[in-house]
């Protein structure tokens, strides 16, 4: 696996703003049945190198099934999805009426290049901290133990966690885990990382923590698609926004835009409940 | 009373004392029940993993034999079994005819085939049951860092249910300790094998089989405290927080 570049974290911060970085994650037209219910009618997305877009919408929106779209973990019935350059290959499974990888091992060179980050930190509970991290940087991506470890030590400091490499998931506290969860998927050094409502299973008091790393990994220039409930972050953290509404994109640009003055009437309603 | 006297005099028997010998000559006694623990519990252990992979396999062609075995080798009593094995099988010619005949005639051989198939039944159930418990979310976390199948097993699944197998584990193995007592029934001189034949030589049954079941229950007591300082390590995680 070749090493995968960041752009310096200055540079990459001011140049979303001109959106001139190459394109690292490319997603078209998303549909998505569960039965007769079609949650996604088409949803496009498209990250430049450092991006950090938002995905906000009420739930049942269908903002985490498309997220969950983007790495295969739920099967689209019909779109395309590219991560850096590299189309993932879609075919038909008859059987079961929705879209599978082609070819397994390209599927799982991709999601390499897409960490994921749950809302339930999805930790391997019987592993330590460092092993969680450094699990799949090893089987997975093949480097070194050696190395491994010295990439775990370098993601928990940035995440802020010292002295927690022996613990396990459960004796820590949830905004811990998160954090942990999060240097797991940065020790993939990969091209995007999807955040599947990473605060939503917090406790008030520990979202910050969390919101404060994410933020951090922003300003270092790092591709991010975020499904989130923090409008907060949403607005000051993301350099664009998508609403959806009912499987469809209502509104998006923007965040400063969008968020103080919502076109459409659904956003409106919608940030009236929310914003703080 | 107690023939205290017997005991001492016997005592050696089950320690591989046989007719004189010094102790430990033969395998007699506990020898002889640990082996067949040690072996049975081992070939056992290493046919129910991938046994329990088969019997949570989403193909039937796998999973539907491995789930006949497993309800069949714990529907039936392992004395059946051990019995069916060793003298059953010799009734055909083709069985005696063929090169395994060699190794059939052995009841050695025959106790270890029926408590190997006997264990294996159920630790394939007990792994297969944690198996089927593991977390949804882990399995996400795995196939999202783009984990193969293969090595998701490898690495996440199986390791995380053999763990958590653990205290279940702990009580087959207790359970197969006392199951080895039938081994007796087919010449074999295991512990109660030992105790059966002073009692044919003395005609006391009280003291021989008092010693064997002190010798099962020393036993018993090692592996719950060996199983004990197991789960301590192996499932610490799932312990509360250590200080």
């Amino acid at each position: 696996m070749k090493p995968i570049e960041h752009p310096n974290a200055v540079a990459a911060a001011q140049s979303t703003l001109e959106k001139s970085g190459q394109i690292k994650l490319q997603v078209e037209d998303i549909h998505k049945c569960f039965g007769q219910h079609e949650v996604l009618k088409g949803v496009s997305l498209t990250a430049h190198a450092g991006d950090v877009i938002s995905i906000i919408g009420s739930s049942g929106s269908g903002k985490s099934t498309f997220l969950r779209c983007i790495n295969l973990l739920e099967s689209p019935n019909s779109g395309r999805i590219a991560v850096a350059g590299h189309e993932l290959k879609l075919v038909e499974d008859k059987k079961l009426g929705h879209l599978k990888a082609a070819d397994p091992k390209q599927l799982a060179m991709l999601r390499t290049k897409l960490a994921m980050v749950f809302q339930h930190f999805n930790l391997w509970a019987h592993m330590t901290v460092l092993e969680n991290i450094i699990e799949a940087p090893i089987h997975v991506l093949g480097i070194s133990k050696d190395e491994a470890i010295a990439r775990a030590r370098k993601y928990l400091d940035k995440v802020g966690l010292k002295g927690v490499e022996d613990k396990y998931p459960a004796h820590m506290s949830g905004g811990q885990q998160q954090r942990v969860a999060i240097a797991r998927a940065l020790a993939m050094e990969p091209e995007v990382m999807l955040f599947d409502e990473p605060t939503s299973a917090l406790d008030p008091e520990l979202v910050g923590e969390v919101l404060k790393v994410m933020q951090d990994l922003a300003r270092e220039g790092r591709t991010m698609v975020v499904v989130t409930h923090e409008m907060g972050f949403a607005r000051e953290v993301s350099n664009h926004v998508v609403f959806l509404h009912q499987g469809r994109i209502e509104e998006q640009g923007n965040p400063r835009e969008v968020l103080v003055n919502p076109k459409s009437e659904r956003l409106a309603q919608f940030l009236s409940g929310r914003l703080k | 009373m107690i023939d205290f006297a017997l005991i001492a005099d016997k005592l050696p028997s089950f320690l591989g004392a046989t007719d004189g010998a010094p102790m430990m000559s033969t395998a007699d006694g506990l020898l002889m029940t640990l082996e067949l623990l040690a072996l049975s519990l081992f070939f056992g252990l290493a046919l129910s993993v991938p046994l329990a992979l088969g019997r949570v396999s989403k193909n039937k062609w796998i999973a539907r034999p491995v789930w006949l075995f497993t309800y069949v080798f714990r529907g039936t009593p392992m004395l059946v079994q051990l019995f069916i094995i060793y003298y059953g099988l010799s009734q055909f010619d083709w069985v005696r005819s063929s090169w395994a005949w060699e190794y059939l005639q052995s009841a050695y051989v025959c106790a270890i085939i029926a408590f190997t198939l006997n264990t294996s039944a159920y630790t394939t159930e007990i792994i297969a049951g944690q198996i089927r418990n593991t977390h949804w979310g882990e399995i996400e976390a795995a196939k999202a860092m783009g984990m193969s199948k293969w090595l998701m097993m490898r690495r996440i699944v199986v390791p995380s249910a053999l763990r958590r197998a653990l205290p279940a584990y702990s009580n087959e193995v207790i359970m197969m300790l006392q199951g080895t007592s039938i081994a007796g029934l087919v010449t074999l001189a295991d512990l109660t094998g030992v105790a059966r034949r002073i009692y044919a030589d003395t005609y006391q049954a009280f003291e021989p089989f008092l010693v064997a079941g002190a010798f099962y229950l020393t036993l018993t007591v090692l592996f719950v405290w060996l199983f004990k300082r197991a789960e301590k390590r192996w499932l610490a995680f799932l312990g509360p927080r250590k200080a």
